[in-house]
């Protein structure tokens, strides 16, 4: 009895790759596997489940897949991207400035044109963020403690967001921070929320709810408008820094897939966008939909990439 | 809305809440029992699932599947060796001698009653002090992260007691294989030989599949079943669980709640501190890896007790304690339920719906794995011959599906032939473990308090944490060193009769 169970599992597991390999004829036909550079349980990872459940609603037959390639700070995941078959059933998740900055420290097995950009999804704004009881109450004040003494600076890995920005701040404030890199988000948060540190450079995402519950406070957004999730906190602009950084987070896939592919994989995602349901499942996660198309990503990209070059070759990593 | 426990419980037994919390506890079981499959991918595939729930089903969903694999893990690290999670390696190294002296059915039940403890116990904390304990867990900074990564490795000398020179070079072995991948202090990459797989550093689960699983399943070729063929089936069916538990799970209660609390800490280290803690404290120590019950009830204990200290700084900061508790927030998040005071007042009913129905996925896998019990332990009497085939197909699986990644199953691989050279000739591969988890630990830690104090080592003396801290330390050290010395006096003493002779 029990090796006839075990027997028929073999088969099976042995069988099926040989029925799944069934020719396609219209597409999607096939499963479509979503490739998520990160790690199951982040935002990136909820946005592209969320986006499959959607996209669910307007493509009925089709099936999609999300298949985490966590580490390395996207690298393995970006590059899988690159190299999958052209036939439109990989896509996968992109996210800034690690994207670009892969290829400027010259890691990466692809580079921009190896994909096509169907569109950026979502973005989550950089702040800068002290303890609750901190004396810093805007740049100024940071730009000034700075000075007085050597303040510490927590930023995620060197060569992420942070990390750019933090570099930003003391080009343009002529300071200098004694850096400290963790490993993930989680210890940029439990070193601000314990006051173990001074500052970090984080992302809004990661300390808006402790800054609203006062455990925490953001002393600045990193962009030139106001943020519409939440709009108490001033901008860099208005506090006379050009201080801007923003991780954005997309979609692409692999540049040679066919036309007719690509437009129906576009207007898909133009939709899901579009749908209300998305839009409510992002505002509860406490992120900041920005829809922007094909193009005008690109052309994000591309300057975003050569702003990078500008960091990597003063100071590389 | 205000905290009514009367509209909390009639929400928790509501139909669908109760098959939520018996589904998710069954599924957590299966996929716990799976090694390769964890619960923070489960957890993650629920995600989107919940969604069309509402949050309260979404949330006991999920906070079933976390009880059910952190219990779950043990059952095929006790028959096989395999541990199903990484938390459960270290019931494994008691666990797995009691299956082969056919007390497998006596080990499972130690194991479920403990995970039982541990979790209610735990659930119990999050329940009554959760912000105190938040508030807490604060004080610790990367200072008291470096110290208690080198209390973890204090562990090392006591695990291998026997040989303490092996058993530090074991560890040695496994912070030297820690040290690959990318440095997070200055973003260089380190020994990776330009893989891209190995920029994160070696993956942990692959390794412990290779050193714990494959190499076990070598081992056992030359064996016709685990058991030895005196044992008989009713006793290994029935046989009751021993006495003098109570300390033992009570010590790894309380370390595994600690542990979880501290965010950055998982239930692995919970489960290893938790051994160790019980080891010293023993009146048996020479049995510990060798089949101690005592050492499945610690261990089992503490990674179970890990399970609400994690959801402690989860829920009232946001900061999630390891990866189940990262995918968690991922499912608070999608409900809108952001962590911090509001969750306690605001969205009192669901949360403590949620924490509530914690203690009925204890109940439940306590009713389980008592009664499956012995129905499990008939692992260890299948033939080799099936088991092998079966075991390591699983293992592969399991190594390829936790990143989705080929070279992981060679990383497997190549790690099970360094399992089998360390085992045969008397090194430690739990000591290896060891050192690959906490490697990583104290030495961000260490840099890191460095670039906060500016260079000075004063930051490890500054709090009375960092005292209690290095009292620990000495406390696990000082015992397996004075009996070595005294072990030293003996032989001389022996010898010296020799001589005499």
């Amino acid at each position: 009895m029990k090796k006839t169970i075990i027997l028929l599992v073999l088969i099976t597991v042995m069988i099926l790759p040989v029925v799944a390999e069934g020719k396609a004829e219209t597409y999607p036909s096939e499963t479509i596997s979503i490739i998520v550079p990160s790690k199951a349980g982040g935002s990136t990872d909820g946005t592209a489940r969320q986006f499959a459940l959607v996209a669910q609603k307007y493509w009925e037959d089709a099936n999609f897949i999300v298949v985490n390639k966590g580490g390395s700070g996207g690298l393995k995941g970006f590059d899988e991207i690159a190299r999958a078959k052209a036939d439109g059933y990989t896509i996968g998740m992109v996210f800034t400035p690690q994207l670009v900055a892969h290829v400027v420290s010259g890691r990466a097995h692809y580079d921009l044109d190896s994909f096509h950009i169907v569109g950026n999804i979502v973005e989550d704004p950089g702040i800068v963020v002290v303890p609750a009881d901190s004396k810093i109450n805007n740049l100024d004040d940071l730009k000034k403690a700075a000075k007085e003494s050597k303040l510490v600076a927590a930023v995620n890995g060197i060569g992420s967001d942070d990390f750019l920005a933090a570099k930003d701040f003391e080009k343009i404030a002529g300071v200098e921070f004694s850096l400290m890199p963790t490993a993930g988000s989680t210890e940029q948060k439990t070193a601000i929320l314990g006051a173990h540190v001074d500052v970090a450079f984080m992302n809004l995402s990661q300390m808006l709810a402790n800054h609203r519950n006062g455990k925490a406070k953001i002393i600045t957004i990193c962009t030139e408008e106001r943020s519409g999730i939440e709009n108490s906190i001033p901008t860099s602009k208005e506090q006379g820094y050009a201080l801007y950084m923003t991780a954005t987070r997309g979609m692409v896939f692999q540049a040679d897939v066919a036309p007719e592919i690509k437009s129906a994989l576009d207007s898909l995602l133009a939709k899901v966008l579009a749908d209300k349901d998305f839009q409510d499942a992002m505002e509860k996660m406490l992120i900041v939909a920005a829809p922007m198309p094909g193009n005008e990503y690109r052309d994000y990209l591309t300057k975003l990439q050569a702003q990078t070059q500008e960091v990597y070759d003063v100071n590389p990593w | 809305m205000e905290l009514d426990i009367i509209s909390v419980l009639i929400t928790l037994f509501k139909f669908k809440n109760l098959l939520a919390v018996f589904l998710g506890t069954l599924s957590g079981i299966v996929v716990g029992g799976i090694p390769g499959l964890t619960a923070t991918m489960a957890v993650a595939l629920l995600i989107p699932v919940t969604f069309s729930l509402s949050p309260v089903t979404g949330l006991i969903l999920m906070g079933g599947v976390y009880c059910g694999a952190m219990y779950g893990g043990s059952i095929p690290a006790i028959l096989l060796r395999t541990p199903g999670t990484p938390a459960a390696a270290a019931t494994a190294l008691d666990g797995y001698p009691l299956s082969q002296q056919g007390h497998g059915g006596m080990a499972l039940k130690v194991s479920v009653v403990a995970s039982f403890t541990g979790g209610i116990f735990s659930a119990f904390l999050l329940l009554l002090v959760a912000q105190p304990l938040a508030a807490v867990s604060l004080k610790f900074g990367p200072a008291e992260y470096f110290l208690l990564a080198i209390m973890g490795l204090a562990g090392i000398v006591s695990l291998a007691e026997d040989d303490v020179i092996k058993g530090l070079i074991s560890g040695v072995f496994g912070l030297v294989i820690a040290v690959v991948g990318t440095d997070i202090i200055s973003g260089q990459l380190r020994y990776t030989m330009g893989i891209p797989d190995l920029y994160e550093g070696v993956s942990f689960m692959p390794a412990l599949i290779g050193m714990f699983s494959i190499t076990q399943m070598l081992e056992l070729t030359g064996f016709n079943r685990i058991v030895s063929e005196k044992v008989d089936l009713k006793s290994i069916k029935h046989e009751k669980m021993p006495k003098g538990m109570w300390k033992f799970i009570g010590v790894g209660t309380l370390s595994g709640t600690v542990v979880g609390v501290l965010p950055g800490e998982g239930a692995t280290i919970a489960a290893f501190v938790s051994y160790n803690f019980a080891k010293q404290m023993s009146k048996f120590k020479e049995r510990f890896g060798k089949g101690n019950p005592e050492g499945v009830a610690a261990a089992e204990a503490g990674n179970n007790g890990c399970v609400g200290g994690s959801l402690i700084p989860l829920l009232t900061l946001g900061i999630p304690g390891n990866s189940v508790a990262a995918a968690l927030l991922g499912g608070l998040m999608i409900h809108g339920l952001i962590p911090g005071p509001e969750l306690f007042t605001y969205h009192a009913n669901i949360t403590y719906g949620f924490i509530l129905s914690l203690f009925l996925a204890n109940i439940i896998f306590l009713a389980i794995g008592t009664f499956f019990a012995p129905y499990f332990s008939r692992i260890s009497l299948t033939p080799t011959g099936i088991l092998i085939p079966a075991v390591s197909m699983f293992a592969i699986v399991g190594a390829y599906a936790m990143n989705n990644s080929v070279f992981d199953i060679w990383l497997m691989l190549v790690f099970a032939l360094i399992g089998l050279v360390l085992s045969k000739t008397g090194f430690s591969t739990s000591a290896v473990v060891l050192g690959m988890i906490l490697g990583p630990i104290a030495e961000n830690g260490f840099a890191q308090a460095l670039t906060i104090s500016d260079g000075s080592g004063i930051i490890f003396f500054n709090e009375p944490i960092d005292w209690i801290l290095w009292v620990l330390i000495l406390g696990l050290l000082a015992p397996p060193f004075i009996n070595m010395v005294k072990r030293n006096i003996k032989k001389k003493k022996t010898d010296l009769i020799y001589s005499d002779n």
